[in-house]
C-alpha cells in the first residue's frame, strides 16, 4: 500500500521536502510522516504543516497538489517509486541512485541533479538544466535516466558523466555543454550551441540543428546503439517512428577544442 | 582647467574655481584647507580642497580627483581630472532636504526605522538582501551578517552584469592582472561587448588606451587597440581595428577564435555565421599570438546576452588558449563603483561571490534559484533590504510586483522607485563625498576613500549595523540549529 501526501495549505515560500523520499518514511505511520522536519524558507517545520498522509510509510509514495513550491522531493532515493501528481519544484530527485519518480505535471529547473542511477520521467515541460552539474561542480548526472516527455530549457546534461536524457519536445541552448559521456536524445529541435565544450558523448536529434563551428562532419550512418537506444526510448512512450530506428544518421564529431570524441547525430532519411 | 569643467551653474563659480587655483598655489599637496589670503569675498574659510579623492560613480574608481569643496553649501563645486559621468557624480550628490528616515511615507526617526526594519527582517522566512555595489565594504559586511543571522539570501547587483562571470571564473578559472600591469606592459587592448567611450570615459586614457608605461613608452603608439562590437559605439574612433559581429553570435566567434589559436580546422563559413571575415579573423589571431602582452576586457554586451556565463567562460577560455603564446589576460569592466568590492566582501564571508542563500544556516551558492530577480520575479521572497539600488526602476514587471507585495527596506541616497515603494525608506549618506571607507577597482585593488563633506544623514555601514544590533537583540533564542543543517 502507497503513502499517500496531499498538499493542504500552499506554501508562502519555498518549502525543502528532502524527507519526501521512500527510505525516510518506510515503516513509518501516517502521522509520523507528519511529523518530519522540513525548511519553509529559514523556519524548521513539520511536514504535517503543509501535508496530511494517508496510509503507511512504503516503497511508494503518491503526491498530490501543485507542489512547485516544493524542493528536493525524493533526495537521495535508492529505491520504490514517487508520483507527483502535478507539478514540482526544483531539484527533484537529487542524488538520486534508484527507483522511479513520476511527475505528471511540469519540474522546475535541476531535474536529477547529481544523479547515479534510478529514472526520472517527467509528462509535461523541465525548466534548465535538466541533469546537469551544479555551478562549479566537475560533472552532471553520472548515471540513470531522465526522460521528459515535454520540452526543455538549456543546458540539458551539462558536463554529464553517463545515462541518458530523452526530450519528446524541444531543447534549449547549449544541450550537453561541457558533456563527458552519456547520450541525450531530442525528438524536437535543438537549440543553438550544442555540444559546447563537449569531451565524448552523443547528442541526437530527429531533426536539423544550427552547429558550432567546431564540429566537423564525419560520415552518414546507421548507429547500431541508436536503433536500440531509440526502441528503448518507444517501448517507454515517446513518439519515435520506424524511419528513425531505421534511417540513416549525419555525424557530426566534435568539439575540437576538446578531446573530439563526441558526436551530434542528425537524422537523414 | 577650462570653464566647461566647472559643474555649477550659478555665477559664483568662477570666482570660486578662482580661489581654487589659487589655493592649490598657495599649499601644494595640502589635503585640505584654504589658505587665508586667497580667499574670495564671499568668505574662501568655507571651500576646501581634496587632494587625490576618489570617484566611486564607475568601476574605474579613479583616485586622482581633486575637489573643491563648498562647506557652506555643502557641495562640490569643482572636480579637477574626473570625467563627464564622474563631475555630475560630484555635482548631483548635493544635501538634499528630506527626512532621514520613513515609515509607510510617514517621518520617523532612525531608531524608530531600524526597529521596524529589525522586525521586518527577524518576521520574514525569507528575507532577502540586495544591491550593495554603490556602498563601502565596511556596510557590505555587515549587510552579509544580517543575512546570516536572519537566515535569508544575500545577492548583489552583479547577478544583473557580471554575475556570469562570476560563474565562468568558476567553471573555466581566470587570467588576471592589475590595471597597473596593463598601463605598463599590454600592447594589445581587446575590448568585446563594451563601450568604455560612455561607460568608463577614463578607461581609456587612465588605464588601457592612451598612458605611457614601462614598456610602452610611447602610450597609444605603441599599442594595438582592437574593439569587438556589435554595432559602431563612440568607442569606435579610438581603436585601431573595429570588428562588427552579428547580434547574438559573440560565442560562435569566441569558440572560432578559440578554434584558430589552437590550430583546429574550421570548415564552416564563418563570415556567413557571425558577421566577421575569416582573413581578418585570421589578422586577429596573428596579432594575438605575436603581442607581447595582451588583454582581453569583456563588458555586459557579452554577459548580458545569449549565452551569458558561457560567453565569459568562452573569453576567460581564449585568455588562457593564447598564454601558450604571450602573456595574456580577461578581465571584466565593471559598473559600478563598488560592484568589486560586494564580489570581494561576499566572497570572503560566505565562499561565493552573489546569490548566496542562508536558508539553512550555512552558505548555499546557486545563481538561478538564488539570486535577487529570479527569486522576485517567482514571488518567492517576503522581505527584502534594499541597499543602494534601485530595483522597483529597473527588473522585469514580475519582480516589482512582488517588490510591491512584499515588505521592503531602502537605503538609499535619493528617493527612488524602491524608496517609494519601502515599508521603511533610510536616506543616507553617499559614499565617497560623506562617508570614508574602501572600495575595489575592477581589477581587485582595493582603495580608500576621502570624503568630502559631512552629510546630516548616516551612512550605509552606520545604519546596517544599528539593524544588526536590534536584530541581536530582538533575536529569539537559538533554535537547534544542527537540525537544520543535516540535509544538503
Amino acid at each position: 500500500m502507497a503513502l499517500e501526501l496531499t498538499l493542504h495549505t500552499q506554501p508562502e515560500v519555498p518549502l525543502e521536502a528532502e524527507c519526501i523520499t521512500p527510505q525516510r518514511v518506510a515503516g513509518l505511520a501516517a502521522p509520523e510522516v507528519e511529523r518530519l522536519d522540513a525548511m519553509h524558507g529559514n523556519r524548521r517545520v513539520k511536514l504535517g504543516d503543509f501535508f496530511s498522509a494517508a496510509g503507511k510509510g512504503a516503497n511508494d509514495i503518491v503526491l498530490n497538489g501543485d507542489l512547485s513550491l516544493v524542493k528536493l522531493i525524493g533526495a537521495q532515493m535508492a529505491q520504490g517509486s514517487i508520483v507527483i501528481e502535478g507539478a514540482v519544484g526544483m531539484h527533484v530527485g537529487w542524488g538520486m541512485s534508484g527507483g522511479q519518480i513520476t511527475v505528471r505535471g511540469d519540474a522546475h529547473d535541476w531535474v536529477g541533479p547529481e544523479m547515479s542511477g534510478g529514472r526520472i520521467v517527467v509528462h509535461g515541460d523541465a525548466g534548465h538544466l535538466v541533469g546537469s552539474a551544479y555551478r562549479g561542480q566537475a560533472s552532471g548526472i553520472c548515471g540513470g535516466e531522465i526522460l521528459v516527455h515535454g520540452s526543455v530549457r538549456n543546458e540539458t546534461g551539462g558536463a554529464m558523466r553517463r545515462g541518458l536524457i530523452a526530450v519528446g519536445g524541444d531543447a534549449g541552448d547549449f544541450t550537453g555543454v561541457n558533456m563527458i559521456a552519456g547520450t541525450i536524445v531530442v525528438l524536437g529541435n535543438l537549440g543553438i550551441r550544442s555540444g559546447a565544450g563537449m569531451k565524448r558523448g552523443s547528442i541526437v536529434s530527429m531533426n536539423p540543428a544550427p552547429l558550432l563551428p567546431t564540429y566537423q562532419y564525419a560520415c552518414s550512418y546507421r548507429p547500431l546503439f541508436l536503433k536500440l537506444c531509440l526502441q528503448h526510448l518507444r517501448g517507454l512512450g515517446f513518439a519515435v517512428e520506424e524511419r528513425h530506428i531505421n534511417g540513416r544518421w549525419r555525424r557530426w564529431s566534435g568539439d575540437s577544442l576538446e578531446l573530439n570524441k563526441g558526436e551530434i547525430l542528425l537524422f537523414q532519411r | 582647467m577650462s570653464d566647461k569643467d566647472n559643474m555649477t551653474d550659478n555665477g559664483t563659480n568662477t570666482e570660486t574655481s578662482a580661489a581654487a587655483k589659487a589655493d592649490a598655489k598657495a599649499a601644494p599637496g595640502a589635503a585640505s584647507g584654504a589658505a587665508p589670503g586667497a580667499a574670495p569675498k564671499n568668505g574662501g574659510d568655507h571651500i576646501k580642497i581634496v587632494k587625490n579623492a576618489t570617484c566611486t560613480f564607475c568601476g574605474c574608481v579613479c583616485d586622482d580627483m581633486d575637489l573643491t569643496v563648498d562647506l557652506k553649501e555643502k557641495r562640490i563645486t569643482k572636480a579637477k581630472n574626473a570625467c563627464v559621468l564622474g563631475r555630475a557624480w560630484f555635482a548631483e550628490h548635493t544635501i538634499e532636504d528630506r527626512p532621514a528616515a520613513l515609515i509607510d511615507g510617514r517621518e520617523a526617526s532612525v531608531e524608530e526605522a531600524v526597529e521596524e526594519a529589525a522586525r521586518i527582517l527577524l518576521e520574514a522566512r525569507y528575507p532577502i538582501t540586495y544591491g550593495l555595489s554603490d556602498s563601502t565594504c565596511e556596510a557590505q559586511r555587515v549587510a552579509v551578517a544580517i543575512s546570516d543571522i536572519v537566515k535569508g539570501s544575500v545577492d548583489t547587483t552583479t547577478s544583473v552584469c557580471h554575475g556570469p562571470s562570476g560563474i565562468a571564473f568558476q567553471g573555466v578559472g581566470e587570467t588576471t592582472s592589475t590595471l597597473g600591469e596593463v598601463k605598463n606592459r599590454a600592447d594589445l587592448v581587446i575590448y568585446w561587448g563594451g563601450n568604455p567611450a560612455e561607460s568608463h570615459p577614463r578607461h581609456f586614457t587612465r588605464y588601457a588606451v592612451t598612458p605611457k608605461g614601462m614598456h610602452i613608452p610611447n602610450g597609444k603608439k605603441d599599442r594595438t587597440v582592437v574593439l569587438v562590437d556589435v554595432r559602431k559605439t563612440p568607442s569606435a574612433p579610438v581603436s585601431d581595428i573595429f570588428i562588427q559581429v552579428k547580434p547574438g553570435r559573440d560565442f560562435e566567434l569566441l569558440w572560432t577564435l578559440r578554434a584558430l589559436v589552437n590550430g583546429k580546422k574550421i570548415t564552416a563559413d564563418v563570415e556567413e555565421l557571425t558577421g566577421v571575415a575569416r582573413e581578418t579573423l585570421d589578422d586577429l589571431v596573428a596579432r594575438m599570438k605575436s603581442c607581447s602582452y595582451g588583454v582581453l576586457f569583456f563588458g555586459m554586451g557579452l554577459t548580458m546576452t545569449r549565452g551569458r556565463h558561457f560567453n565569459s567562460g568562452a573569453v576567460l577560455a581564449l585568455a588562457a588558449d593564447l598564454n601558450q603564446y604571450a602573456p595574456f589576460v580577461a578581465k571584466p569592466v565593471r559598473g559600478h563603483g563598488n560592484v568589486t568590492g560586494a564580489d570581494n566582501v561576499v566572497s570572503w564571508q560566505t565562499g561565493y561571490p552573489f546569490g548566496v542563500n542562508f536558508n539553512r544556516g550555512f552558505p548555499r551558492f546557486n545563481p538561478g534559484e538564488f539570486t535577487t530577480v529570479d527569486v522576485l520575479a517567482r514571488g518567492e521572497a517576503d522581505a527584502a533590504l534594499v541597499i543602494a539600488t534601485d530595483p522597483a526602476s529597473n527588473f522585469p514587471k514580475k519582480a516589482i510586483e512582488t517588490l510591491r507585495r512584499i515588505p521592503v527596506i531602502s537605503l538609499d541616497t535619493k528617493p527612488t522607485e524602491t524608496s517609494r515603494l519601502a515599508r521603511v525608506a533610510f536616506s543616507v549618506a553617499t559614499y565617497g563625498i560623506n562617508t570614508g571607507g574602501t572600495v575595489y577597482r575592477m581589477d581587485d585593488v582595493p582603495i580608500t576613500l576621502r570624503p568630502a563633506f559631512e552629510s546630516p544623514y548616516p551612512g550605509d555601514e552606520e545604519i546596517l549595523t544599528a539593524i544588526r544590533d536590534k536584530i541581536l537583540a530582538l533575536r529569539p533564542p537559538r533554535q537547534d540549529a544542527a537540525a537544520d543543517r543535516a540535509a544538503p
